[in-house]
């Protein structure tokens, strides 16, 4: 499945990525609105973009006591708005952080991938954000892990 | 042959354990023996439809469909009479009696009803089933003002249905707070200044003695001597787990009833998760009930697979609330009052009189609970602590929603998975 991809080394926590986000679906420059924000650690120069990841278990969906998470064709995480109550159990359940909240719909927002076309992705400068499937895009991590732990070589 | 899978219940429990046992067998027969009508139904919404923001069809969870899609057979409107371990039988009051391999006990909770004088005599509403909120939502057409007995989780969820209803609200609680089980004196002072702003009557401290028809009214009247009267009255003090039909069954109660990490009870074949179960704790060696659709969903997942014949240990139970009530948005997660050992790490600045982050941290260091109200942004932070509490991580302190050098792949080894 093709989802945002993140390259942490790469961010500069220059915040393209939260306001073409929030203005992509919502029409205002608002980083805190915005589906995929970056924690910031200054003193530490680390810097880290949160969004959905899908995961394949996800918790929000599971956790979810009217069934508004549901995984769809293609392998998203969405929420159905019609059927949010908002009563953000979703929220306190992902282990992650990305799951927001719209105070105006009353409604748990993730990452919708925007249709195949993230915009995130098209407007981050450093190319921290890829979208791409996340088992190959993150092989020669797991690859370098493997190695650093002395394991055998594909 | 097939494995026969019985489930007592239709909620929370018994459908994740569906989801349990189907994740490892596709071919055992599920039949699922439901005391209400009709398919699973959200009972997290029912304020929502007391409130007119969704309708019937609305709170429910599963369609008729669903469940023959999945080979589940559904017995309804029957409540079972007794369990007979040995014939591995269950005997339903209508004289019915069903046969299992597998059984699992999945009936939850159900009101307690208080020790209040007149109670009886005088039409109230609680709000716990389907026909709770569909009589409670009838009773609001007529009435302009009522009293809510007992603050807690419930107790709220109806008050704040009531208020969007514009209904003239009376709230009585024991304690000195309001949401006693959620809130620590700090949260549960900023909360109750919130509900008051609201032109609410909150009586904390307060019992409600008795009750009394009067002039087409209900005469409430508090231990402390003061009585007002109201147009309706909603009781909520409390729910208990529903064991009274395992009486006499040789399975093992407490509280509720007892099971071990594999969520069985004292008979192998026998299982029960959710409001009924009394499992371990997740931070203490004790046995604890939540009564909360988290703990219910997770028990269930790991009963079913159990009673698939996949070990699975359920880790413990973890209190996590979250509700927004009032404007206000509160969340708590496992130990939130500080024991003499613990301590406190406040995330909000001092001078913030909007929000009020706290973190229990216990002797070791460890992160073992923590307590949150503001507004809706700071629920993802919680669910950062959340997942930190489970991997029992130590506190490094807490930055931007997030202890320092957060990153996915720390988080993913550990995510639970099922």
């Amino acid at each position: 499945m093709k989802q945002i991809v993140v390259h942490q080394e790469k961010c500069t926590a220059c915040r393209e990525c939260e306001v073409s986000c929030s203005f992509s679906h919502e029409g205002a420059f608002v980083p805190t609105l915005s589906r995929i924000r970056v924690a910031d650690f200054y003193e530490e120069q680390f810097y880290q973009p949160m969004v959905c990841v899908h995961c394949a278990d996800a918790p929000c969906a599971a956790v979810c006591p009217t069934v508004a998470i549901q995984r769809q064709a293609d392998g998203q995480v969405r929420v159905i708005d019609d059927r949010c109550i908002g009563c953000k159990m979703c929220l306190l359940a992902c282990p992650f952080g990305v799951m927001g909240f719209s105070p105006e719909k009353g409604v748990a927002q993730n990452c919708d991938l925007c249709n195949g076309d993230p915009q995130c992705v098209q407007f981050c400068t450093p190319g921290a954000l890829e979208f791409a499937d996340v088992v190959a895009a993150s092989a020669p991590a797991r690859q370098k892990a493997a190695a650093a732990l002395g394991l055998p070589q594909a | 042959m097939p494995t026969k899978y019985v489930l007592i219940g239709n909620s929370a429990a018994s459908l994740a354990a569906v989801d349990g046992i189907r994740k490892f067998d596709k071919q055992g027969e599920i039949t699922i023996i439901n005391r209400e009508t009709g398919p699973a139904y959200s009972r997290v919404a029912l304020p929502y439809y007391v409130a007119g923001e969704m309708t019937l069809s609305d709170l429910l969870i599963r369609q008729q469909p669903d469940y023959q899609k999945i080979g589940v057979s559904l017995v309804e409107k029957e409540n079972v009479k007794a369990i007979n371990a040995s014939a591995k039988q269950v005997e339903l009051e209508s004289g019915r009696k069903v046969s299992y391999d597998k059984l699992l006990i999945g009936t939850g909770s159900e009101t307690v009803v208080p020790p209040i004088q007149g109670l009886a005599q005088v039409s109230h509403h609680y709000l716990w089933t389907l026909d709770d909120a569909i009589g409670m939502k009838k009773a609001t057409e007529k009435a302009k003002t009522a009293v809510v007995i007992g603050g807690g989780f419930i107790g709220m969820l109806a008050a704040e249905a009531l208020r969007k209803l514009k209904i003239k609200l009376t709230i009585v609680e024991m304690a000195p707070i309001l949401l006693p089980q959620l809130l620590d004196e700090g949260a549960g002072n900023l909360f109750l200044k919130a509900v008051r702003d609201e032109g609410v009557t909150v009586r904390t401290g307060s019992l409600v003695s008795a009750v009394a028809q009067k002039n087409g009214g209900i005469e409430v009247s508090l231990k402390s001597g003061d009585t007002f009267t109201v147009d309706m009255a909603v009781v909520a003090t409390g729910v208990q787990p529903h064991v009274a039909f395992l009486q006499n069954s040789g399975i093992t109660l407490n509280k509720g009833v007892l099971v071990n990490e594999y969520l069985q009870t004292n008979h192998p074949d026998i299982y029960a998760a959710g409001d009924v179960a009394e499992t371990k704790d997740f931070l203490s060696d004790e046995r604890s009930i939540y009564a909360i659709w988290p703990t219910a969903i997770d028990q269930g997942r790991a009963a079913g697979a159990n009673m698939a014949g996949i070990k699975q240990a359920y880790p413990g139970s973890l209190g996590m609330n979250v509700v927004e009530l009032f404007n206000v948005t509160l969340a708590q997660l496992g130990r939130f009052r500080e024991g003499p050992r613990d301590t406190v790490k406040m995330l909000s600045p001092k001078e913030d009189e909007s929000s009020y982050r706290k973190v229990v941290v216990d002797k070791n260091g460890t992160m073992v609970g923590a307590v949150y109200v503001g507004d809706e942004n700071g629920v993802a932070e919680m669910g950062v602590i959340h997942s930190a509490i489970k991997r029992r991580e130590k506190w490094q302190g807490f930055k931007d929603g997030r202890p320092p050098k957060f990153s996915y792949g720390a988080v993913m080894h550990n995510v639970p998975q099922y």
